[in-house]
């Protein structure tokens, strides 16, 4: 059974964007392997870099962050991201758990 | 996604409709979709997929295209016989983890606003109550009185509706006793073994915050093993 413990990020995001806040939404849309977290997940991220939420165990957000923050400045709709293994000798973003993810990100508007 | 779809999705939520949120992930077009009704031309051709994602409750993108597919869904009802102390702790963690919560409890001094603020609870007993609570096999029943009165006809509705998940808190004797008591209303024995008692799993804590987390752990666990 599926229970929805993860949907209260859409209520934050309304707030958000009530307070004239621009919001981009990133999801998780597909994995393989082990991923930290499951399809679906998902985080918020304004303009300046604040974000809600998680699309991983804290190892791929600060890269999600950015890309969402140039969506907003390009005035994008959406774009889709990649996460793959990461190399552990360079200081990259990356999944150490060995999977990889895909994130959706759409603004908000 | 537009700021007006966002508001539409937080208001079905809120009214407890399952639907889908179906987007092309090339082009950013999304729209909201209820089983029963049409999709727009952009999504028509990918309906018997929707469908398919929809009734496994899944989310993921439908293959060999880009259209992605996040199901909502009901949240899972859990009826708490008890306004006791462990049922306060109950509140609060059911609250992050999106369980739909309702208390029953005959008793009023238990079941004040007060020590409930914002929270629906049904100040009658049991069979009454249960008339007022749509359940069924995705529903799950923590009895925290451990006085037959107010517990066992609550636990005679759960095994009858076939609830996933019920528990009972006492302790193995009390447990046992109330074994005894169901098998002779007539329960058979696979019917009391699905009920976890004494209720949660072994954590070794004791004040009532540390039940409450054993207990919201044990129902976790089942609703995943579903």
């Amino acid at each position: 059974m599926k229970n929805s413990f993860d949907e209260k990020i859409l209520e934050e995001a309304n707030d958000w964007l009530n307070a004239n806040q621009k919001v981009v939404l990133a999801t998780v849309i597909q994995t393989w392997g082990s991923s930290p977290r499951q399809v679906g997940s998902r985080m918020i991220v304004n303009e300046t870099g604040d974000f809600s939420g998680s699309v991983s165990g804290g190892c791929v957000e600060s890269a999600v962050v950015r890309e969402c923050i140039g969506l907003i400045k390009d005035n994008k709709p959406c774009k889709k991201i990649e996460f793959k293994v990461s190399n552990e000798s360079a200081w990259e973003v990356g999944l150490a758990c060995g999977g990889e993810i895909a994130v959706y990100l759409e603004q908000i508007n | 996604m537009k700021h007006s779809q966002l508001k539409e999705i937080i208001k079905k939520k809120a009214s407890k409709i399952e639907f889908a949120i179906v987007t092309n992930l090339e082009n950013g077009l999304s729209e909201i979709y209820e089983p029963g009704k049409s999709l727009s031309k952009e999504f028509v051709i990918h309906k018997e997929q929707i469908d398919n994602f929809f009734k496994l409750k899944k989310n993921g993108v439908i293959e060999n295209t880009e259209i992605f597919i996040e199901t909502y869904i009901r949240p899972i009802k859990v009826i708490i016989v008890g306004a006791v102390h462990i049922a306060q702790y109950l509140v609060d963690f059911a609250k992050s983890l999106n369980f739909e919560i309702s208390i029953i409890d005959p008793r009023g001094y238990f079941a004040s606003e007060q020590r409930f603020p914002d929270m629906k609870i049904i100040n009658k007993w049991p069979h009454e109550a249960f008339k007022e609570i749509e359940t069924n096999e995705n529903s799950a029943l923590i009895a925290l009185t451990h006085d037959p009165k107010i517990d066992d006809p609550a636990l005679q509705h759960a095994l009858i509706k076939k609830f996933y998940y019920i528990g009972a808190l006492g302790s193995k004797k009390t447990h046992e006793n109330r074994c005894q008591r169901l098998k002779d209303a007539g329960f058979n024995n696979n019917q009391i073994n699905s009920i976890h008692g004494p209720i949660g799993i072994k954590l070794g804590g004791r004040s009532a915050p540390e039940i409450a987390l054993s207990i919201i752990a044990q129902l976790i666990s089942e609703t995943y093993k579903k």
